[in-house]
């Protein structure tokens, strides 16, 4: 349970840095007021797309919320959302590789937005 | 804490992306879904069966890898949605601890909840009720039915079978079976809801004297997508006190290896006809020790 703590300490932290109520991160993020309480109570866990919202929105990243870095800017490699990498064939990993570096470099283009 | 996982959330989720979406007609594209929350999809280049697809992600950078295997459209766009589902549904980021920090959840025995969840989702997001019901009304009943659900919503005959016996008014059933063994088999709310009848389990065998039993033997009949169909009985297949007589539609599933048996009757008797039948029964069974 300390990863949920985390995320919603992290998130309650944010969002009074960035001076937002959750009234207005809501508008922000497009998510309904209750479900930015709910997340900050740990009453509802959020999902990958409410993440990438909040963390757009707070200019920080999805790795910080969930308490994977302490760096509010920081990434992490090698997440283990690869899962079932290991039953890949060598080729399928290439592909996946290559695809990670896609990703990677949309989110670096996006940085520099 | 709240975080329902199952169908109802899955439902609801998949509903609500859809609303967001402003998708209201069939079919559900799952590359269009993907385009608009920003997910690249590619295909996996192997024709390997361990995996049917992957979410992959870079902090909010996200990515679709699927499996052409099958060669089955209609099964690319189901891995594509379980996976938006994965992305889409609350708690499913608590996949991701499963790290070296969260040892005692390397083990975590509820990971099968996320992927039934996410399997609901994407049944509910290329075949969502509100849709699928009204073309349901149209299609009429048994395989022909389904085949044109399939068309309609660009799904895999699987996948539309079964969303068909759990929304079908009509008392039907569809079985998959491998060889001589059942895989699983969907029964409607109103055949489930006739009194007497046994499930058929996971791993039980082909009743004998059904089609389908016969059908299997011949492998070219599941390997070349084989249909046949013939009359058969409620008892074959579910034992019960009642020999009702239904269509047994089977068609092979080709590559897939498996088979489908879709089962359905419209002379079902309604409980109240059964009860009648029993009571007329009683007053004409002689008691002789009176």
């Amino acid at each position: 349970m300390e990863s949920k703590n985390i995320f919603q300490e992290r998130l309650v932290e944010a969002r009074k840095k960035r001076g937002l109520s959750q009234d207005e991160l809501a508008n922000k993020t497009k998510l309904q007021a209750s479900a930015i309480s709910h997340f900050e109570t740990g009453s509802r866990k959020p999902s990958f797309d409410n993440l990438k919202r909040l963390a757009d929105a707070l200019e920080i990243t999805s790795d910080y919320l969930l308490g994977r870095t302490n760096d509010p800017s920081g990434i992490i490699e090698n997440d283990p959302i690869y899962r079932d990498f290991e039953n890949l064939t060598a080729k399928d990993r290439d592909t996946a590789r290559d695809f990670m570096k896609t990703l990677v470099k949309r989110s670096k283009k996006k940085e520099g937005t | 804490m709240s975080n329902p996982f199952g169908k109802s959330n899955a439902r609801h989720q998949s509903e609500l992306l859809l609303r967001e979406l402003g998708i209201n007609s069939l079919p559900v594209c799952p590359f269009l879904i993907a385009d608009k929350l920003d997910i690249e999809v590619k295909q996996l280049p192997s024709n390997n069966k361990g995996v049917s697809g992957m979410l992959l992600r870079y902090d909010s950078q996200f990515g679709i890898l699927y499996a052409t295997y099958l060669e089955n459209p209609g099964f690319e766009r189901f891995s594509i949605s379980h996976e938006i589902g994965h992305y889409s549904l609350p708690g499913h980021p608590d996949i991701i601890l499963v790290d070296g920090i969260h040892q005692s959840r390397a083990g975590f025995i509820s990971y099968d909840k996320y992927e039934m969840e996410a399997d609901y989702f994407a049944a509910n997001l290329l075949m969502p009720t509100f849709l699928f019901e009204t073309a349901l009304d149209k299609a009429g009943v048994g395989l022909d039915a389904i085949e044109k659900l399939a068309a309609q919503c660009n799904t895999s005959l699987t996948a539309t079978a079964i969303r068909y016996a759990q929304h079908a008014p009509e008392a039907v059933a569809i079985i998959i079976s491998t060889n001589d063994l059942i895989d699983y088999c969907f029964m409607s709310d109103t055949l489930k809801e006739f009194r007497g009848l046994d499930w058929l389990r996971k791993g039980a065998p082909v009743p004998g004297y059904t089609f389908t039993h016969n059908f299997n033997k011949k492998a070219s009949n599941v390997s070349d997508g084989v249909r046949k169909d013939g009359d058969t009985n409620l008892q074959h297949w579910f034992g019960g006190d009642h020999e009702i007589e239904m269509l047994e539609e089977i068609i092979g599933l080709g590559s897939y290896g498996k088979t489908l048996t879709v089962l359905s009757t419209s002379d079902l008797p309604t409980i109240e006809d059964l009860d009648e039948e029993e009571a007329l029964m009683e007053s004409w069974t002689p008691r002789f020790k009176r």
